[in-house]
């Protein structure tokens, strides 16, 4: 009898130790119980929702269905485990079809593991302990909780893509992002479909002289409707350029030797052509000026002139509000050189720039790579975001622009400061609404966004692989991010959007350098066009508002670097506007809703013009249009009068820009 | 140092004369003008006898070699160093590159050997560090296809070569030779260029002469090169090459001269937190060991160095990448050092530590 009962015993635990072994059979987990697991050795997981695959070929398999929402942990850390190197992948959906929900490998204490995921009622979830490390024995338990509050989620999907996927752009003109990934001879495009989903077509090149390993940006060059590519090496630059049906790419590799870090498309002269910009790590800046019909030119100096460099992360924005482009330059160096001093460069209007790093106060030499610039606070001012690659020189730095030409470090208590909320490193720092609730927020390279709670405050949300390149991969309105072969899809949630494409015609095509606004109930939204964002990615050219639950947008304004004005009144939300140069411009004067307007004297006016308002218009900017809404004078209003003599004959706009209302008046010159 | 006068009898093998270009002729002593420098050849400073592909120095110009070599792509290298007569270098320091006068060259020759497709030798570059008034300047020299002459670029360029390796192993390389800038972005510290290798603690062991074996230093203090200094008390790095010495000095010898450059208190990356020069990396801790690294390569990556683990560990997935955003050394190699990957591997799992 007792014999009988032994073999019984030994055979009921022969039969448990083997169930884990394999996902159709995987017991299920009772929570707040230990387990222990004596090795690794059943079947490998078909992929890996944390970290990489290496030589992984274990796993134990075990299944936890979910009686109520709320959230379970589960953690190798424990006695049993002994500090040992394990690793989980936690999937929903069925063995034959298994969908990542999270994993974790060394949040537990030392390299044990500790992860947390929401769960909802009905749905069973698969936990596999992963052999990536080791595949000895450890013990483990699972817990269940509340519902964790997130303010993003995300779904993991893959994409195929050969070589390094660094870029989400439209590359076919139908203005969906498309993602990129490249090699020396071939560029994949998956293009998405206005269905839903991607198909790939591989272009291939010749053999590009330098690879994008440092960066990659995206524009149209030469004006055929379709973005061509840059690739920034670490020895050169070469341009990809599409043909005018995007059915080839030609390579145009510089024999210069640049050790590239950021590059950027802009027009970096104002002359409708889009040139191109890199940073360079060891020497002063170059870039490429297009002077028309595929005549790109190297020039080197006058945008950053360190003799050794020390430029990481460039940004071209439009910071003082004069409707060009300027430079800023997150820069790094050791050694205590001055080279690792941010410049920032001032666009004079007229093909030059001047730097103005001391003058604005951003001179600084913390060591970053990247800066995140936007308008955090809705105040019609470009703002920016330091964001720090060590803490040797100093913390992250939120700057406040003061509206004047000056920063004012604002820091300490938004969440950025030292012994705040986020204290990590990297070099990858860019401004997108991943929450659409209106405004920005910063995504980094160290598994955190900083959600913008609109004060400029910031919190921190984990989000594991929280950079790449951003873009909206499902047409959803919700950004999402790319890298590395998985896109991470925005789960979105109940805000409304608008997207805008630019498409220039006296500009450059790709409308890179428009500043787009838009106005709604909850205020003033501004975006700079750009080409190049965060360090190393090529993110969506498309501007990308989020509204909140407003349900209208007033206005659409988008001031093209030519000058011309357009303006859509009332525009459709939740929908994309392509929006062509010179189609709405804007000529009527308009009287703005619950302000005064102004008056301007004498009408006509030959020598001087004065303008009235019941508001102050201390520093206020003005701008002056002619009747086609080209920009013709542009400053500071002094004394409440600006000289006019030098205008054509003519009828004008004058337009003065507060910070929540545009000012609006006619008049006739003379 | 008298008058040598050498006629140069071709080696060329083409048919005619008119095929064959004349080598310079080496004539007189060395020839260093250090407000000329740097000139538009190499031979134009003297600084070899008979064919210059030959490398024979000349008078004054003293072959030397440090203990742990850098890594470049497997390049064999000839150093020398030309001391104006009369002057003498002076020690500072164990771990610091000597003083040397004003008007001093070091001069480094990158070659291979059984080069494809002939099985010949190709020097590629010669290396020029100069000694001026306001301080060290670089010179760059890239040798001809015939093996003649070097000239001066200092711009940079790529060169394909492939070889066969001592084990019989064929190997290529897309050959890097640096600009100026590169040359600077390693050879400084706190901005001010500067050798790297001539430190005592690299040079402190015997070398063969021609009448016998002897001390490096103390041929130098013989010669009249080097004021007088103690070589017995030099703390002195290992050939890590040398299976008989631990794997803790074989890879700090190794890390010091492949990465201390860019990584060491006043270098081009000191914002990072290692410290990898020998005399810093007594503490593990300068080493990475359980120290986190500034930037989240992937979740596998967690330390550093992780004790036990070179899988998890930065640094040794950086030294075996060619990816050029991720490799180490960023400058100075293209393809990677298998031998010396295998040694940190060994090392980093040797490792009996857990990090807190």
């Amino acid at each position: 009898m007792k014999k009988t009962i032994l073999l019984f015993i030994a055979l009921f635990s022969v039969g448990i130790a083997q169930a884990q072994n394999t996902c159709a059979s995987s017991p299920p987990i009772n929570p707040d119980q230990v387990y222990t697991v004596s090795a690794i050795n059943g079947n490998v997981p078909p992929s890996f929702c944390e970290g990489t695959a290496g030589s992984t070929d274990a796993g134990e398999w075990y299944k936890y269905t979910a009686s109520e929402n709320g959230s379970i942990t589960v953690t190798t850390d424990l006695p049993g485990t002994g500090g040992a190197d394990t690793r989980i992948q936690i999937y929903s959906g069925n063995c034959g079809n298994l969908n990542c929900e999270g994993g974790d490998d060394a949040g537990g204490t030392g390299t044990t593991s500790l992860a947390t995921i929401n769960v909802e009622a009905g749905t069973t979830y698969y936990i596999v302990f992963d052999n990536r490390w080791y595949s000895g024995g450890f013990d483990f338990m699972l817990s269940e909780g509340a519902v964790i509050l997130e303010g993003l989620s995300f779904t993991n999907s893959n994409i195929v893509s050969v070589g390094s996927t660094e870029c989400v752009v439209d590359m076919n003109g139908d203005f969906l992002d498309d993602i990129v990934s490249v090699t020396a001879t071939n560029i994949r495009v998956n293009a998405q479909q206005p269905g839903g989903g991607f198909i790939a077509t591989d272009y291939i090149t010749t053999n590009a002289d330098h690879t994008p390993s440092w960066s990659i940006c995206a524009g149209d060059i030469n004006g055929d409707g379709f973005n061509d590519l840059l690739y920034a090496g670490g020895g050169g630059v070469t341009f990809m350029m599409s043909n005018d049906t995007q059915t080839a790419y030609t390579e145009d590799s510089f024999d210069e030797y640049v050790f590239c870090q950021r590059s950027n498309m802009v027009d970096i002269n104002n002359d409708g052509r889009l040139d191109a910009f890199v940073c360079h790590d060891v020497d002063p800046n170059v870039f490429f000026i297009n002077h028309g019909a595929n005549d790109l030119r190297f020039y080197q100096g006058g945008l950053g002139e360190t003799p050794d460099g020390g430029n990481y992360g460039s940004v071209w924005i439009d910071y003082d509000n004069d409707q060009d482009v300027d430079l800023f330059i997150a820069k790094c160096r050791g050694g205590d050189s001055p080279a690792n001093i941010n410049q920032l460069h001032r666009n004079n209007g007229n093909g030059t720039y001047q730097e103005v790093g001391i003058e604005s106060n951003l001179y600084d030499n913390v060591q970053t790579w990247s800066s995140a610039w936007g308008d955090y606070d809705n105040d019609g001012w470009m703002d920016a975001l330091i964001g720090a690659s060590s803490f040797t020189n100093g913390y992250h730095k939120l700057m406040h622009n003061n509206g004047d030409g000056t920063f004012t470090d604002i820091t300490a208590g938004s969440g950025w400061a030292e012994g705040e909320l986020f204290s990590g490193t990297g070099i990858e720092y860019a401004p997108a609404d991943f929450n659409n609730d209106g405004y920005i927020d910063v995504r980094t390279s160290s598994g955190v966004i900083m959600l913008n709670n609109g004060d400029m405050e910031f919190r921190p949300e984990a989000v594991p692989s929280s950079t790449g390149a951003v873009g909206d991969l499902n047409n959803d309105g919700f950004l999402d991010i790319m890298a590395g072969g998985t896109i991470r899809m925005n789960d979105g949630n109940e805000n409304n959007y608008v997207k805008i494409n630019t498409i220039g015609t006296v500009s450059n095509k790709s409308g890179i350098g428009a500043r787009v606004r838009i106005v709604s109930a909850l205020g003033a939204q501004i975006r700079d066009v750009r080409s190049g964002d965060g360090f190393a990615y090529m993110s969506s050219l498309t501007a990308h508002f989020g509204l909140g639950f407003d349900d209208e947008i007033e206005r659409l304004e988008i001031y093209w670097p030519s000058g011309i004005i357009d303006v859509i009144e009332n525009p459709e939300i939740n929908t994309t506007h392509n929006v062509v140069e010179g189609t709405h411009v804007f000529t009527d004067v308009e009287e703005v809703e619950g302000i005064t307007s102004i008056t301007t004297y004498p009408n006509p006016a030959t020598n001087v013009l004065n303008i009235t308002a019941d508001t102050d218009l201390k520093n206020a900017n003005v701008t002056i249009f002619d009747i086609n809404g080209k920009r013709v004078y542009d400053a500071v209003l002094k004394n409440n009068s600006i000289n006019v003599e030098a205008l054509t004959q003519g009828v004008y706009i004058v337009v003065i820009r507060g910070t929540e209302k545009t000012l609006q008046s006619k008049f006739t010159k003379l | 140092m008298g008058v040598v006068v050498i006629l140069i009898l071709s080696s060329c093998r083409k048919d005619t004369e008119e095929d064959c270009p004349v080598p310079p002729v080496a004539v007189g002593d060395v020839n260093v003008i250090l407000d000329q420098f740097p000139f538009e050849t190499l031979s134009e400073y003297n600084f070899f006898v008979g064919e210059m592909s030959n490398q024979s120095p000349n008078t004054g110009v003293q072959p030397y070699d440090i203990i742990a070599h850098l890594f470049t792509d497997y390049a064999l290298k000839k150093r020398f160093v030309w001391i104006p007569p009369g002057e003498k270098a002076h020690y500072v320091g164990d771990h610091k590159v000597l003083e040397f006068p004003v008007g001093t060259v070091i001069i480094k020759n990158f070659y291979y050997n059984n080069v494809q497709p002939s099985n010949t030798t190709r020097i590629i570059e010669t290396r020029l560090l100069v000694r001026k008034q306001e301080g060290w300047r670089f010179g760059e020299y890239v040798w001809n296809d015939d093996q003649t002459e070097a000239y001066l670029d200092l711009s940079g360029s790529y060169t394909d070569i492939e070889w066969i390796d001592e084990n019989g192993v064929d190997r290529a390389a897309n050959y890097r030779i640096p600009s100026d800038a590169e040359c600077f972005t390693c050879h400084k510290n706190y901005n001010i260029a500067s050798p790297i290798g001539p430190k005592p603690q690299n040079m402190n062991f015997d070398q063969e002469y021609t009448n016998g074996s002897a001390n490096q230093l103390q041929k130098w203090m013989d010669l009249g090169y080097l004021e007088a200094m103690d070589p017995s008390s030099v703390s002195t790095v290992v050939d890590y090459t040398d299976i008989n010495e631990s794997l803790l000095e074989r890879s700090r010898a190794y890390i010091d001269i492949n990465c201390s450059h860019c990584h060491q208190e006043g270098s081009h990356c000191d914002y990072r937190p290692m410290r990898f020069a020998y005399s810093e990396t007594t503490e593990l801790i300068n080493l990475g060991v359980c120290v986190e690294p500034n930037e989240l390569i992937n979740s596998d990556l967690i330390y550093v160095i992780s004790p036990g683990n070179s899988e998890r560990s930065v640094m040794h997935f950086r030294l075996g990448s060619t990816a050029e955003e991720y490799r180490m050394p960023l400058l100075g190699r293209t393809i990677v050092h298998e031998e010396g990957l295998e040694l940190i591997e060994n090392w980093i799992n040797s490792l009996d530590i857990v990090c807190q």
